[in-house]
């Protein structure tokens, strides 16, 4: 039993943090159509520079958070500017090519610049738990778990009830009549890529100091990333948060109860189950299917 | 002219051994000729159903560790007791099988897949891959997981009576990795000449205007599913036999990528696209080792990748082809036949 | 010149390594990851290798010549471990070589140097297989964990283990330990609980720990590389698990786990292959410290010598049986690894013939030591 309320909070906090990494990929996909393989090394970037300020340079932790998530939308702006506008128009293999071949780029230049040694970021909360009977978590756990649940619901906002975010709406249902409509979709478009790679900073600045900062750490991510928009279905916020918890869910049951060893093959069965089932994944609204 | 060149290109790749000595780049050539058949697999899929597959290194991996396993034998217990024991076969054997298990896997896959469409089918086929991976790196007792398995035998040429040949050299290999390149080859440009092939560039082109008038997509999709993840699996039977060594690293997401970007940069939809396409990027790395250090040789492949596509985004082939003001028949406007 | 000796090379390969010989340098191939997943590790052991070559260059080198690393990177890819190999035998014409970090690389290498019967020192990689498929021109200097099973057998009852869970990394590594360690465990009567897995790239250990922290086992064995180590201890920090953890595999870093995972890394306990922090009880002091001190001077950080340690020893031991075999030809070269023994940073290097009889290879048994952290310090227990 106590292992079992051990697993389900553990579910709980994770959870919360896949819920992030996944909302930022599934507005990129389901606004601009693009396959953001650079996802994970946004991710990583975040990491590297919450580092950088507050290990390196010595700035206080909960402020470079803030300083990484502002240069990661600055970052998103720029590949989308310099990367993606370009290719507007090319199929989405092309562009996912684009974004592979910035993946290998930013990879390679993380390694090039930090050295492939894994770097830890020292934080106020140190190694201090919270138990609470038979659960124990780290209180950075906690906070991150808050932090995530704070910026999935600021996101929300932004898409639900923001002039921005319902233009961002318009282009997804359908972009030439948004464009009609007087929105402007290239404005809209870099906004998106923006806000995701943002989101993207901010999930690594918030999990680098959790775990430790390497340049291989995006790889993971991504590929977590993708079960979880798969499973919530593309450009839903909700859907994605609830992937989120659901793949949580599958990987501490199937690491507690079934095999460790197939601990990450638990959240790539669900998706093909479900895609067998529903396959738009489990909340999308529309996509044409075949 | 045009039914020359692939001739020229045979005739021209057959004399590489003749005067290419150095058994560094040989090696290069083989796995770049290995790749480059993984790659042409991806093509039919890619380039002329528009069917992005991303999981593509599973089937290629399938291909390997079926080909090593049955001409190395294993011994499992499966559920409920059962033991299945298997002798080593001859590695022509393990070669058929590879290209056989690795379809029906094509088949089993496009069936469940091609009820989804463009970022969904990218996303299933990764998850696919992934599976598989896990699989082989957990499935012990069959695949030895992580421990590798290794003394593949090589492949072996000859006829009952006349004596075998192990072909461990280099030159060998290329040449065996170049005739079935050839058949491959030959087998897809049939393919896609053929009335199942215009079907598949009608849905590439316009899917709803294809179904209204009477191609069964599905089928369609599947045929193409099959014959490529079958080419896939013989590229793999071949890596695993030149290797002799596999691992659940065979199945890298980095070697999706190497043959998307053969692909692409090549031009996909053109016969020719993969061949230009894996020459070049097969061959990049060998020659940046010479000069660049180790992180830079990636930034570099990266950053040429973004370069041609933004470039030449068709692709390096149908660039040529504009400049030379050749059309291929089958590049051209995709032609509408009703299915009879 | 190059393409005349390319266009040669078939005719005359064995002339041309005679030519070789009477060159300028004598060239040492090193096949090391130095980017993707393992760069950090191979990084580290080619920074080492190039100690050990300037120190023997600045002492006037071997059989009068100086020693010229040839390092490649095998990109932590099998297939590029395999090419690597080809280039560094057929295009630099090395006779002998150094790597290649991880067993799967190092098996991938292996058919290469039956091809070429080049001699290959391995200096990390653990996997069994490598000295039992009997491929003549492989000598490892480092452990395979049967070498470490066997070293940690009188310190079960001095630790008090009765019921043990193990912890992990899902490659041979990981897997050749837990089997090798059950082997160990079960002749003791010691029971073995449960043996989790993690995925290589994985960075939540939470579920696996909320099993272990469950089960009534006293100790949990971990093996892991540096990265996964820190995360495992943090982890089990936050869930309050309780039992003594022991680590095993040599690539711990303890520094590196005592900086990032701070007190979380107390009372955990380690084997190691390596004692830089107390050189006076390394069996080699002159040289542990010589080697610490270049290691410092370079700038690199202190944590990576326990990795580094291997590269250095690697490339001593070669140069070793370079100067016994009396010239740089890999023939020579095989036959006298036999004979070299070396006074190593971790004990003497000398081979033992493992694998089948008549193809054996090479295996050198070096010291293992079991140390603690306490109060954030390495400790060495004495027995």
């Amino acid at each position: 039993m106590n292992e079992f309320l051990q697993h389900i909070v553990n579910m709980l906090i994770l959870g919360g943090t896949y819920a992030l990494l996944g909302i930022g990929l599934t507005l990129i996909f389901g606004i601009m159509r693009v396959v953001n393989f650079a996802h994970g090394e946004l991710y990583t970037f975040g990491a590297y520079f919450v580092y950088l300020v507050s290990t390196v340079i010595g700035v206080n932790f909960f402020l470079s958070l803030i300083i990484a998530v502002a240069f990661g939308c600055i970052l998103g702006a720029a590949i989308e500017f310099f990367l993606l506008r370009p290719m507007r128009g090319a199929d989405i293999d092309t562009t996912m090519l684009v974004m592979i071949g910035a993946m290998i780029v930013m990879q390679n230049t993380e390694q090039f610049v930090w050295g492939g040694v894994a770097k830890s970021v020292l934080t106020p909360f140190g190694e201090s738990t919270l138990a609470l009977g038979p659960v124990s978590v780290s209180w950075l756990r906690v906070f991150v778990f808050f932090s995530a649940l704070a910026l999935i619901a600021g996101s929300y906002l932004l898409i639900n009830r923001t002039k921005i975010g319902k233009a961002m709406r318009a282009t997804f249902q359908d972009r030439d009549t948004a464009s009609l409509m007087g929105v402007n979709i290239q404005v809209i478009y870099m906004a998106t890529f923006a806000i995701g790679s943002s989101l993207a900073a901010a999930a690594g600045a918030l999990l680098g100091p959790v775990y430790v900062i390497s340049p291989h750490m995006g790889d993971i991510a991504s590929l977590k990333a993708f079960a979880i928009v798969i499973l919530g279905g593309l450009g839903s916020i909700g859907g994605a948060t609830i992937g989120g918890f659901i793949l949580a869910f599958a990987e501490e049951v199937g690491a507690g109860y079934i095999s460790s060893g197939y601990r990450d093959a638990m959240g790539f069965l669900i998706i093909i189950l479900v895609l067998m089932f529903k396959p738009t994944g489990l909340f999308a609204r529309s996509e044409r299917i075949g | 002219m045009r039914r020359l060149l692939p001739l020229l290109a045979v005739l021209a790749f057959a004399s590489i051994p003749l005067w290419l000595k150095d058994p560094y780049l040989l090696n290069a050539c083989v796995t770049t000729g290995i790749f480059i058949i993984a790659a042409m697999s991806l093509n039919l899929l890619l380039g002329y159903t528009g069917q992005l597959s991303l999981g593509h290194v599973a089937f290629f991996g399938i291909g390997a560790y079926v080909s090593a396993l049955t001409s190395l034998g294993f011994d499992i217990e499966l559920f409920g007791g059962i033991r299945v024991v298997h002798e080593p076969w001859p590695v022509w054997i393990g070669f058929v099988l590879a290209v056989i298990i690795a379809g029906i896997c094509g088949y089993l896959v496009g069936k469940l897949s091609f009820r989804v469409r463009g970022a969904y089918f990218v996303i299933v086929t990764i998850s696919f891959a992934e599976v598989v991976r896990l699989v082989a790196l957990n499935w012990v007792e069959l695949t030895q997981g992580p421990l590798a398995l290794t003394s593949i035998p090589p492949f072996t040429l000859g006829l009952p009576g006349l004596g075998y040949l192990d072909l461990y050299g280099k030159a060998a290999n290329f040449y065996l990795v170049l005739a079935i390149g050839v058949v491959c080859y030959v087998i897809i440009s049939r393919l896609t000449r053929s009335r199942v092939g215009r079907a598949m560039v009608a849905l590439k082109e316009n899917e709803s205007l294809a179904v209204s008038v009477g191609i069964d997509v599905t089928r369609y999709l599947i045929l193409a599913a099959v014959t490529s993840a079958a080419i896939a699996g013989a590229a793999g039977s071949l890596y695993a036999h030149y290797l002799r060594i596999i691992d659940p690293d065979v199945f890298m997401f980095l070697y999706t990528v190497t043959m998307v970007i053969m692909v692409i940069t090549g031009g996909k939809g053109t016969l020719a696209g993969p061949i230009v396409g894996g020459l070049i990027f097969g061959f990049i790395p060998v020659v940046a080792r010479s000069f660049a250090s180790p992180e830079s040789q990636w930034i570099l492949y990266g950053a040429l990748m973004i370069l041609i596509v933004f470039v030449l985004p068709q692709g390096i082939v149908p660039a040529i082809e504009r400049w030379f003001g050749v059309v291929d028949e089958n590049e051209g406007r995709a032609k509408l036949e009703p299915a009879k | 010149m190059k393409s005349y000796t390319r266009l040669v090379l078939p005719v005359v390969f064995a002339a041309g390594f005679a030519a070789q010989a009477s060159a300028q340098t004598i060239k040492i191939g090193v096949n090391e990851p130095l980017t993707g997943a393992f760069a950090a590790s191979g990084t580290y052991v080619v920074n080492g290798a190039k100690i050990a070559a300037d120190e023997i260059n600045a002492k006037g080198g071997v059989l009068g010549k100086k020693l010229e690393l040839v390092i490649e990177d095998n990109k932590s890819n099998p297939t590029e471990a395999a090419a690597v190999a080809e280039k560094l035998i057929s295009g630099d014409k090395v006779p002998v070589m150094m790597g290649a970090w991880g067993s799967s690389l190092t098996l991938a290498v292996m058919p290469k140097l039956m091809e070429y019967k080049v001699p290959m020192v391995v200096e990390t990689s653990s996997s069994g297989k490598i000295t039992t498929t009997g491929n003549p021109y492989i000598f490892r200097i480092s452990p395979p964990s049967s070498i470490e099973e066997a070293a940690f057998k009188p310190m079960i009852s001095k630790l008090g283990i009765k019921k043990v869970d193990f912890l992990v990394i899902n490659n041979d590594w990981g897997r050749g330990t837990a089997d090798d360690f059950t082997k160990l465990f079960k002749a003791e009567g010691v029971q073995v609980r449960s043996v989790e897995m993690m995925d290589q790239s994985s960075q939540d250990m939470n579920a696996q720990l909320s099993k272990i922290r469950a089960s009534d086992a006293d100790t949990l064995i971990v093996t892991a590389a540096v990265e996964q180590l820190t995360l495992v201890l943090k982890q089990a920090n936050a869930l309050g698990l309780k039992k003594q953890i022991v680590t095993t595999g040599g690539s711990q870093n303890p520094d590196q786990l005592i900086d990032q995972a701070g007190t979380a890394a107390n009372n955990s306990m380690h084997l190691t292959t390596f004692l830089p922090w107390l050189p006076d009880e390394t069996p080699n002091p002159e040289a542990t410290k010589f080697f610490l001190g270049e290691w410092k001077k370079r700038g690199f950080n202190f944590a990576g010598s326990t990795e580094s340690f291997r590269g250095y020893d690697g490339i001593r031991t070669i140069a070793a049986a370079i100067e016994k075999a009396g010239k740089a030809e890999p023939a020579a070269i095989t036959e006298a690894l036999w004979q070299t023994e070396i006074k190593g940073l971790n004990g003497p290097i000398k081979f033992e013939k493992w694998g089948p009889s008549g193809k054996e290879s090479g295996q050198s048994r070096p010291n293992v030591y079991l140390i603690k952290i306490v109060d954030g310090k390495v400790t060495h227990p004495k027995s």
